[in-house]
């Protein structure tokens, strides 16, 4: 059964991306049937999501957040609203960085990479960025047929 | 997140932390590896194996630190990945830059 979505709301500074991965990891653990791998990748890009914009989208004033985690029987969603400028952060079809030793640059490719679909809307004052994520079937049960 | 600094030798810092390496910690691990550089240790092993969680400003700031013990005429290698870091590494073709090691030991000694 679909449990509930978990929400987050902060203001960063001075909640930090660490605020934000506390909250992903005790929502995701409301699903133990969550496979290693699903929950890995998950929240890899969501994180990913929340520092480009933590780190990006400040302009001095502090960036007002509000995150929804849902994760249901074949998927798993993350909507994140916040109160940057526009184009806060240019989502372009990313690529890795062509120099291997480049320190910064790699995190919206890392989001394209780990889900299977990242969406970006304005909306009024407001960005939203949902990402998605399809689970991984589960495997089949040893009991079926008793 | 604290880093510590275990010196092995004369040349040699065997650096780790426990949690995640991220956008807030990412600016100790640089610090503890410069302090380490300024002392005259310029072979830095990372020890991993404390640390569950990598995003891409963890790794910016252990490509920065290979860059400055490289300067500094060392290396820098990495050891005891968990499996998140794993991931990381091979999505970003980094594990082709940052050589891994099952241990401290076999990182130094290499």
């Amino acid at each position: 059964m679909t449990k509930p979505a978990g929400i987050l709301r902060l203001i960063a500074p001075p909640a930090d991306v660490n605020d934000v991965h506390d909250f992903v990891e005790v929502e995701l653990n409301r699903h133990p049937d969550l496979n290693d791998m699903d929950r890995m990748t998950f929240t890899t890009a969501l994180i990913e999501l929340a520092s480009n914009v933590i780190q990006h989208a400040d302009t001095g004033l502090g960036v007002s957040c509000t995150l929804t985690v849902r994760v249901e029987e074949d998927s798993m969603t993350a909507q994140l609203s916040d109160s940057a400028e526009d184009g806060g952060i240019k989502l372009v079809a990313h690529g890795l960085p062509e120099d291997d030793l480049a320190e910064s640059g790699r995190g919206i490719a890392f989001i394209q990479a780990l889900v299977d679909d990242l969406h970006y809307t304005r909306i009024g004052d407001r960005n939203l960025w949902i990402i998605t994520k399809k689970r991984s079937p589960a495997p089949p049960s040893n009991v079926r047929g008793l | 997140m604290k880093f510590e600094t275990l010196p092995i030798g004369d040349t040699i810092a065997a650096i780790r932390g426990v949690g995640r390496l991220n956008m807030v910690s990412a600016a100790a691990l640089r610090e503890t590896v410069s302090e380490a550089l300024s002392t005259g240790r310029t072979r830095i092993v990372v020890d991993l194996s404390g640390i569950d969680f990598v995003d891409s400003s963890g790794l910016g700031a252990l490509i920065g630190c290979l860059k400055s013990a490289r300067q500094a005429g060392g290396d820098l290698r990495i050891a005891q990945l968990t499996a998140q870091v794993t991931m990381v590494l091979q999505l970003s073709n980094l594990d082709r830059v940052l050589k891994s090691y099952e241990s401290t030991e076999a990182a130094y000694n290499d």
